[in-house]
């Protein structure tokens, strides 16, 4: 009998992908949990660039294309809730004591955050194929290049990351499917209080200023000009969402520390 | 091979809750290697926190312990890779099959891929579970669930087992089962086993020595054999046939032995010479005119010597004027 594991980083990853594993196993066999979180997307997609098409015809709004411009936001939206709903898992995972098993299991824990981490980045794959083929079939015009629409999509990939981090930072904490909505309602709020329908410059009111300082505008600023062919402010919202991504990665942890004392 | 070096140590362990009380209140032990140690308590000793402190999942407030020879608090990565742990509520996820759980249990411990299937189905088959090992664990039996979560524990060789009441709501059958793989693990691959309980007649048949907790503090320690020969002497148990001549039974055997609370309508006392005096309780029972309902000579049991130790019974069984005060860990 061979008794040995595998060496530690190789077993950090071992440890990473057998969460990733589980949360897509479980992810894609309950339709109950999948099929909501595409209808999401798709519904927002039919209800801003199709129900709201007419904006687009405005005299002031100069982008090329309203589909192009709602899709931009609809990708990082549901690249962002992806990973709040990894956060769901998490905290359902300690509720019914899966948390425990997977704490006593790993070496390092810090590789669960990674493993919920790739699980809520893979699904980003077959939401993406089917938000993006269900634009392209209602008449989306893709200006950029290859290299651009690479751009949007790094940028909807972390966006997903750094809300995985903040969700996992609540759910470590509270370790309760009851802390939901402190996972989801922020989330929602920062993203709504971005330039969603209209560029930022046609904002008017108390909601301008909001969306100046807010840091989603800047990376849907960044993705809708790499869809329209002509970059601008992309290095900035790269560097706002790495930021994001520090910021967030430490409250992840710090939440993980807070679950190893709570036992 | 010492405890320190492969087994279990504690010295003054401590755990505090917030607003609570102190769940273990300096407890010291010393488990060697291969050997199989019952920790038995009521509900609310403190056995669960015990276990989680050692097992990595809980810090202590102050104290220090080791597992496998590595610090619980400043090494527990290390700790993580020498123990299993079937805790006492069996983590399984209900959507997945027996045989899916070992391939999330042997990618968790970083088993190397080519013999990840091959332990899983070694495991599944040790446990009895080949034919269910398809079905989703949501759809299994209490003993079922046991018999994998047990399984799952062993998948990477641990050193050190903790079983946090193993068989709390099993069958006979399936408790015997796990008795025998217990035993089996502890005497042909030497692993150290931590076993809580709350069951007697466990502690008794599986452990090597036996520590008894009450309140967060171990009040005995030692072979079942050694605590049982502490008490010593047996017990007789006398029920009159006459209620109203209870205090007239109670004097008569008081010259024989101690009182020990009793239940309800029955008299027990601690025999000071043994078995020797029953012929004489008879006789001066009889003297007396005492008629007999039942009489009843007891060996000494774990449940005495908890009862010496503490004052009160093990499993829950208040006794008249008692306070069953045990809280919920």
């Amino acid at each position: 009998m061979i008794k040995t594991t595998e060496a530690g980083p190789t077993r950090y990853l071992s440890a990473a992908l057998g969460v990733a594993w589980r949360y897509l196993h479980n992810l894609y066999s309950r339709p109950s949990m999948f099929i909501p979180s595409l209808v999401f997307p798709l519904f927002f997609l039919a209800a801003f660039a199709g129900g709201l098409s007419v904006v687009g015809d405005a005299p002031s709004f100069d982008y090329y294309d309203f589909t192009a411009f709602q899709f931009c936001f609809i990708l990082i939206q549901a690249s962002t809730l992806a990973g709040v709903f990894a956060g769901f898992s998490i905290a359902g995972d300690f509720e019914m004591g899966m948390g425990r098993r997977i704490m006593l299991a790993t070496r390092r824990r810090s590789s669960i955050v990674l493993g919920y981490g790739i699980g809520a980045a893979s699904r980003l794959i077959v939401t993406w194929t089917i938000v993006t083929g269900v634009a392209l079939a209602g008449g989306m015009q893709i200006a950029g290049g290859g290299f651009d629409l690479a751009g949007i999509y790094g940028i909807a990939l972390l966006s997903n990351v750094a809300a995985l981090l903040f969700s996992a930072g609540i759910a470590l904490r509270f370790r309760s499917l009851s802390a939901g909505p402190l996972m989801q309602l922020p989330v929602f709020i920062i993203l709504f209080l971005a330039p969603v329908y209209v560029p930022k410059e046609l904002l008017t009111g108390w909601i301008e200023p909001v969306a100046t300082v807010n840091p989603i505008t800047a990376l849907l600023n960044a993705a809708r000009s790499l869809m329209a062919g002509e970059p601008t402010g992309v290095l900035t919202a790269y560097l706002v969402v790495f930021g994001l991504i520090a910021l967030m990665g430490f409250w992840a942890i710090r939440g993980l520390r807070q679950a190893e004392q709570a036992g | 091979m010492s405890a320190a070096d492969e087994g279990i140590t504690a010295e003054d362990l401590v755990r505090e809750f917030r607003n609570g009380p102190r769940a273990v209140d300096g407890i010291s032990l010393a488990v060697e290697p291969g050997e199989i140690y019952g920790f038995l308590g009521p509900n609310g000793a403190g056995k669960s926190t015990t276990v989680h402190i050692l097992t990595t999942l809980l810090p202590p407030t102050s104290g220090k312990a080791t597992v496998g020879g590595f610090d619980v608090v400043d090494q527990g990565p290390a700790v993580r890779g020498v123990i299993g742990a079937a805790l006492q509520e069996a983590a399984l996820d209900p959507h997945l099959t027996a045989r899916e759980h070992m391939r999330l249990q042997t990618a968790l411990q970083g088993l190397p891929h080519a013999e990840r299937v091959s332990r899983g189905d070694e495991l599944i088959e040790r446990v009895g579970l080949e034919e269910a090992a398809d079905r989703k664990v949501g759809g299994y039996s209490g003993g079922m669930k046991r018999r994998l979560d047990l399984a799952l524990a062993l998948v990477h060789w641990p050193r050190v087992l903790f079983l946090d009441e193993p068989t709390t709501g099993l069958d006979p059958q399936s408790r015997s089962a796990l008795w025998e793989e217990v035993e089996r693990l502890s005497g042909e691959e030497g692993v150290t086993v931590f076993l809580t309980t709350q069951y007697l007649e466990e502690a008794d048949h599986l452990a090597n020595r036996v520590g008894i907790i009450d309140a967060g503090r171990i009040v005995a320690e030692g072979t079942p054999a050694e605590l049982k020969s502490e008490i010593g002497r047996p017990s007789v148990v006398v029920a009159p046939s006459d209620p109203g001549r209870l205090e007239d039974t109670a004097a008569v055997l008081e010259r024989f032995g101690k009182s020990l609370p009793a239940e309800k309508g029955t008299v027990e006392v601690r025999l000071d010479r043994g078995v020797d005096e029953l012929g004489a309780i008879v006789r001066e029972l009889d003297a007396a005119g005492i008629g007999l309902a039942s009489l009843v000579l007891n060996e000494p049991t774990l449940d005495d010597v908890f009862l010496a130790k503490t004052g009160h019974h093990l499993e829950g069984e208040a006794l008249p004027g008692e306070d069953d005060s045990g809280d919920d860990e």
